[in-house]
């Protein structure tokens, strides 16, 4: 039983890290799409109109997934979404370096515009991101509870 | 998995609600406005206007590819180097200093303009504007 709420106990607590991570990310770039669209179109991977509209739209899936990852009703979505972005930001930045772009992340705002891009601490703050991500969708996956509710909303 | 579905267009519903919000709120400017003008930052009209001493903060590589006439190479790593061939052409003739880096989004020119501030209390230094990416439009 001790197990039992040892393990309830620390995913809980990286639920909460991952979700309190996509909220403050996507707090101020809501707050500023022009600086986030500056740092979007920054990555060269992506330009014009579409990079605008990623700026407008991706802070508020971020925020929408940083909020669902406590709701019961969309747990599961948010976890998987949270980990493709996880995946598609890691290969950016992997791009990024590999370009030798000095660029700012833009992932926590313009506050950060000036810092010289530290591309490792990127990386292993993402990888690290992504395995919380990974043991909370496991966990939310096989849980009876979750797909009980879910499941039985879908089909009644 | 229809679960899971239904999921995902909650969630894109929800987010889609979000940017009309954005859109229709006047919440903040949104990404097709201009980015407004820094403290330290000129625009690249304003700079060609006045004679100054352009300073490349982009690596080696990018300022033998090509760089702003006249301009100086300015490497972050070896400060002292650079800031000796800067003072060389700004005590010959003091003029305003403009650095610029590869683009908009990158932060060397603000951060060596605020440190050659500190160096060069005297200096009007300033960044770039939109960094390469300005001058090549």
């Amino acid at each position: 039983m001790a197990e039992i709420n040892a393990k309830a106990y620390f995913i809980l607590i990286v639920r909460l890290v991952l979700s309190a991570a996509f909220l403050l990310a996507a707090l101020p770039k809501i707050q500023d799409p022009v600086a986030f669209a500056v740092s979007v179109e920054g990555f060269r991977v992506i330009g014009g109109d579409f990079a605008l509209w990623v700026a407008l739209v991706l802070p508020w899936l971020e925020l929408v997934i940083g909020f669902g990852l406590l709701i019961p009703q969309i747990r599961r979505g948010s976890g998987v979404i949270i980990a493709l972005l996880l995946i598609a930001f890691i290969g950016l930045h992997f791009s990024a370096w590999a370009r030798g772009l000095d660029i700012s992340c833009g992932c926590y705002g313009a506050s950060e515009s000036e810092e010289a891009p530290n591309y490792l601490w990127l990386f292993f703050r993402n990888v690290g991101l992504l395995l919380f991500s990974v043991c909370v969708l496991v966990r939310d996956w096989w849980n009876p509870r979750l797909r009980a509710m879910t499941e039985g909303e879908s089909t009644s | 998995m229809p679960s899971l579905i239904k999921e995902f267009a909650l969630i894109a519903a929800l987010t889609l609600t979000g940017a009309a919000y954005s859109l229709v709120s006047g919440l903040s400017p949104l990404p097709w406005a201009e980015p407004e003008l820094a403290a330290g930052e000129i625009r690249l009209t304003d700079a060609q206007v006045l004679d100054v001493i352009w300073l490349d903060a982009r690596t080696i590589e990018e300022f033998e590819e090509g760089h702003i006439p006249d301009a100086l190479f300015f490497d972050e790593g070896d400060w002292d180097l650079g800031l000796i061939t800067l003072m060389n052409a700004w005590l010959m003739d003091p003029r305003p200093i403009v650095i610029y880096c590869g683009s908009e989004s990158c932060g060397t020119s603000k951060r060596i303009a605020e440190r050659l501030r500190a160096t060069l209390p005297d200096a009007e230094i300033y960044s770039l504007k939109g960094g390469w990416d300005a001058w090549q439009k």
